[in-house]
């Protein structure tokens, strides 16, 4: 009898790490295969998601901030990241359909799409049937959307204060639908910044996990 | 050597020069500053960075070391415009900092967001592809699930089929059982009853002896009871032959009138009051019946009688007439009693009896019309009634006027008539008109035609005009008549070759074989077996046996190359004598005779054949180098099948005619006998 081979331990932080480099050095194979070797040491996709790519993008983030790289370094490192995500999606462990239906946006204005990306991942992982608009999604098709697809949820993203108004605005134009009532719930980065923002907009905040943003979803969903 | 103006960068240069404090304060700027970035001394660099590049500009304005070699980018709003720019710092004294920046071009920024969006939105569209494939996997899973699950609802239907066949079979096996026994205690009960009745009419007639009142009192009840009886057996008796199918068909053709006008005798005795008329009307329109008229009439019979049983006073009325479509409808309506609307659809049961006081003193059988519409429906018709509720009943009977039977039957006749060209003709001794439908059924485009014949005589009759190529023969058929014609067949030298198949419902095997049958088989027949022993059989037929008849060694000689590697087998004779002799002992197919012999002319020789059975029908064509007279010809033309001059003798001539004789015979082989003739 033959055991399967037991993955030699690795701790995420581990990958994360060779990830940011290979992202740094906008090497996108080194960045697959970093990936790939996590898989295979026993990482769950959910773990690339939230404790491989989301930390590394953070970090992204703060080294511009830091001014230790540039735009186009930033540019090159999120392009990476859409590309593991991209080829992890066929692969999500999917559970089986939960009849629930949801539409996940960036609002206008906002080009940061990877935790829009994520948390349509997450909740497809869960059963639901997602439509992802992507980033920097006009109001109007948003709504338009939304009263063709009627989803039991919308998720909406927004990182920077300065999308707050485009935020603003699209949860009113949500509420004016006149269709039969729908949840809708933000997250993101912008929530960190500026916490009372749900209770500002009368909506559900989910923040920037996205195993919390599902659990939530699934609760005031009833699924 | 060249020294051109500074003001000559101005418009080119994209760098901006400034000096603020750690508050971000511009203390100073240059022109330039003040153009691209639209500030003066005194605005704070904090108003104008980009959302989100704040702490960035916080981290620039609180850094310490000279940065000349660090290059911090900076996002910052002009009007609506985002524009980048990368500054390097020096801290001057008085903890001011000198700031020189640099625009990055416009294009370079638009075109890196450019293609962040590009990239994010093809991610976008992988993911919408994905989306859609899945969704495609999972409808044909669904189409395969459904599928399976259509597999499996077969299967049930085809074992739910199963279980009704053989449901079928037991019922159907188990109604067998029912009519044969019904066939036979009503046969064993009839014959008591004769006697009872017999015996009764006997001592009623007194001729054993006077009776006294009493005595004639109990005979007549005891004979009114067999009476009774009697005829509770005979219909019983009618019902189970109808349902095992065998009531067979005696098919005449009658004007409507003359049945009418017959009825009317019939039945006038069943009146046994003046208080009700029977009307039997002349027919409205021109109707000639060709069905079974004693059904017919005991269909009307039955209801006549039925009608004059519920009706005290008024009329019994009988009319018929044509309703178009090849059908008539005879009507029998009474001014009686009538049917209470819930018995109506119920009247047909086999002993079903309106509960009526009239019925109770009026015992029937119950029989009556469960009978008659059985005979309706054998005679390929209906019957049906309309009735109210004591006004009276009106029962219909519509049928076509031509059996079914019959016109399927003459359209056999018609088809048999003409055997298509290669087809092998089997004649078939059966007289159940149903059973031949059968078999022409069966051997339908097999290669095999069948030529119906429905009695021995008919059988005989055919073949002196044809020659069969096999022969299927049921010998329930007039019993011993059918035996004779299987013992003639197969003793006559000329057809006791001919193949004969025996089919029967009884045992008799031995019987059959005895007397030369090929073939025995039990019904119910099999169309595989049929085929396949018919194939058989007939195959013995494929060569052809040619028998020519000349005096001329060459001649002989001639014909034989000619037909060699045919399908054609050759046998010889060199005189008249000969050739009769070969005749009659080798049973030829036909026979090439020439025309002028030494010693016996070709008219002695076909006059010696046509005078015995054994080779009467011996096909003869007249092989002759001589020019015919008029009367010869004549003659010949009348006796020969076919007429050949040696001169024209070739391969093709030769073959074609001996087929074209031997399909005019109802032996021919096929093959392109068209073809051979259009090439003469």
């Amino acid at each position: 009898m033959t055991l399967a081979p037991v993955p030699s331990p690795v701790s995420s932080s581990e990958i994360a790490r060779r990830y940011l480099e290979a992202q740094l050095a906008g090497d996108r194979r080194a960045a697959l295969r970093v990936v790939d070797e996590g898989r295979a040491a026993g990482l769950e996709v959910s773990d690339i998601h939230l404790r491989v790519v989301q930390p590394a993008q953070r970090e992204v983030g703060r080294l511009w901030q830091e001014n230790r790289i540039t735009v186009a370094q930033e540019h090159l490192a999120t392009s990476i990241s859409q590309l593991v995500l991209a080829r992890l999606y066929p692969d999500l462990p999917r559970e089986a359909a939960n009849g629930k239906s949801a539409i996940v946006a960036c609002v206008d204005g906002e080009h940061h799409d990877l935790g829009a990306r994520i948390g349509a991942d997450f909740l497809e992982m869960a059963g639901f049937d997602v439509r992802l608009l992507g980033a920097n999604v006009p109001l109007k098709s948003l709504l338009q959307m939304v009263t063709e697809v009627r989803p039991h949820v919308v998720g909406l993203s927004a990182s920077l204060t300065y999308h707050v108004p485009a935020l603003e605005l699209a949860v009113r134009g949500l509420r004016e639908l006149p269709i039969a009532p729908f949840n809708v719930v933000v997250g993101g980065h912008v929530l960190e910044v500026e916490p009372d923002l749900g209770e500002r907009l009368g909506v559900d905040v989910v923040g920037t996990d996205a195993g919390a943003m599902v659990a939530h979803v699934r609760r005031i969903l009833s699924c | 050597m060249l020294n051109p103006p500074d003001r000559a960068f101005e418009g080119l240069s994209r760098e901006v020069h400034l000096v603020a404090d750690r508050e971000g304060k511009v203390q100073w700027l240059d022109d330039r500053a003040r153009r691209a970035l639209e500030i003066e001394v005194g605005s704070s660099l904090r108003e104008i960075v980009a959302r989100g590049a704040e702490e960035k500009l916080a981290g620039l304005l609180a850094a310490t070391d000279d940065s000349a070699n660090t290059t911090w980018e900076l996002v910052v709003c002009v009007g609506k415009t985002q524009i980048v720019l990368a500054v390097r710092m020096h801290v001057l004294p008085g903890d001011l900092l000198a700031l020189s920046g640099s625009l990055v071009p416009d294009d370079y920024g638009t075109a890196l967001a450019q293609l962040g969006s590009a990239l994010s939105e093809m991610a976008g569209l992988h993911r919408e592809t994905d989306r859609q494939q899945r969704e495609l996997l999972r409808r044909h899973e669904e189409l395969l699930r459904l599928n399976r699950e259509r597999r499996e609802n077969d299967k049930a239907v085809v074992a739910l089929h199963a279980e009704i066949d053989q449901k079928d079979g037991s019922l159907r096996a188990a109604s067998d059982v029912k009519v044969r026994l019904i066939a036979n205690v009503t046969h064993e009960l009839r014959t008591p009853l004769n006697s009872i009745l017999g015996l009764t009419k006997l001592l009623l007639s007194r001729a054993d002896g006077e009776l006294t009142a009493e005595q004639e009192t109990q005979l007549s009840f005891i004979k009114q009871s067999t009476e009774a009886l009697y005829a509770l057996v005979d219909d019983l008796l009618d019902v189970s032959k109808l349902e095992a199918g065998e009531a067979s068909l005696h098919v005449t053709k009658l004007p409507g009138v003359e049945l009418m006008a017959a009825l009317r005798g019939m039945m006038r005795p069943l009146v046994t009051t003046d208080a009700v008329e029977l009307v039997v009307e002349e027919p409205r329109d021109q109707v000639v019946l060709e069905t079974d008229d004693g059904k017919v009439a005991q269909i009307l019979r039955n209801l006549v009688s039925n009608a004059l049983k519920f009706t005290d006073e008024g009329e019994v009325r009988v009319s018929l007439a044509a309703c178009g479509d090849g059908e008539a409808s005879f009507e029998v309506s009474d001014t009686g009693v009538g049917i209470p609307p819930g018995d109506i659809d119920r009247v047909f049961e086999e002993f079903f009896q309106v509960d009526h006081p009239r019925q109770r003193h009026l015992r029937g059988t119950g029989l009556g019309l469960a009978v008659s519409r059985h005979l309706a429906e054998r005679l390929g018709g209906s019957l049906t009634v309309r009735s109210e509720l004591g006004k009276g009943s009106t029962f219909t009977l519509r049928i076509p006027t031509k059996h079914p039977e019959v016109t399927e039957m003459d359209a056999l006749s018609e088809r048999s008539r003409e055997v298509a060209p290669g087809a092998q003709p089997i004649l078939v001794v059966e007289d159940d008109r149903q059973t031949l439908f059968l078999y022409e059924k069966y051997l339908r485009g097999s290669g095999f035609h069948v030529l119906p014949a429905r009695s021995v005589d008919e059988a005989r009759a055919m073949m002196e005009k044809i020659r069969p190529c096999a022969i299927v023969l049921d010998v329930m058929l007039d019993g011993e008549a059918t035996w004779s014609f299987l013992r003639d067949l197969k003793s006559n030298p000329r057809t006791q070759d001919i193949p004969a198949l025996v089919v029967t419902v009884t045992k008799g095997e031995e019987k059959a074989r005895a007397l030369g049958a090929d073939e025995f088989l039990v019904k119910p027949m099999d169309r595989d077996w049929l085929l396949k022993k018919l194939r058989s059989l007939a195959r013995v037929r494929d060569v052809r046996t040619v028998l020519v008849v000349d005096d001329d060694d060459v001649a002989r000689y001639l014909v034989r190359k000619q037909l060699e590697g045919s399908e054609f087998l050759i046998i010889e004779a060199s005189g008249g004598e000969e050739g009769i002799h070969l005749a009659r002992t080798a049973h030829p197919d036909v026979m090439f005779l020439d025309f002028v012999m030494p010693g016996m002319s070709a008219f002695d020789v076909i006059d010696e054949l046509k005078r015995d059975p054994a080779t009467r029908s011996i096909p003869i064509i007249i092989h002759t180098s001589k020019s015919l007279a008029d009367e010869e010809r004549k003659r010949l033309e009348q006796e020969a099948s076919a007429i050949l001059s040696k001169q024209s003798l070739s391969r093709e001539i030769a073959i074609s005619r001996i087929r074209e004789v031997l399909q005019q015979a109802g032996i021919g082989k096929n093959g392109g006998d068209k073809r051979d003739r259009t090439n003469e």
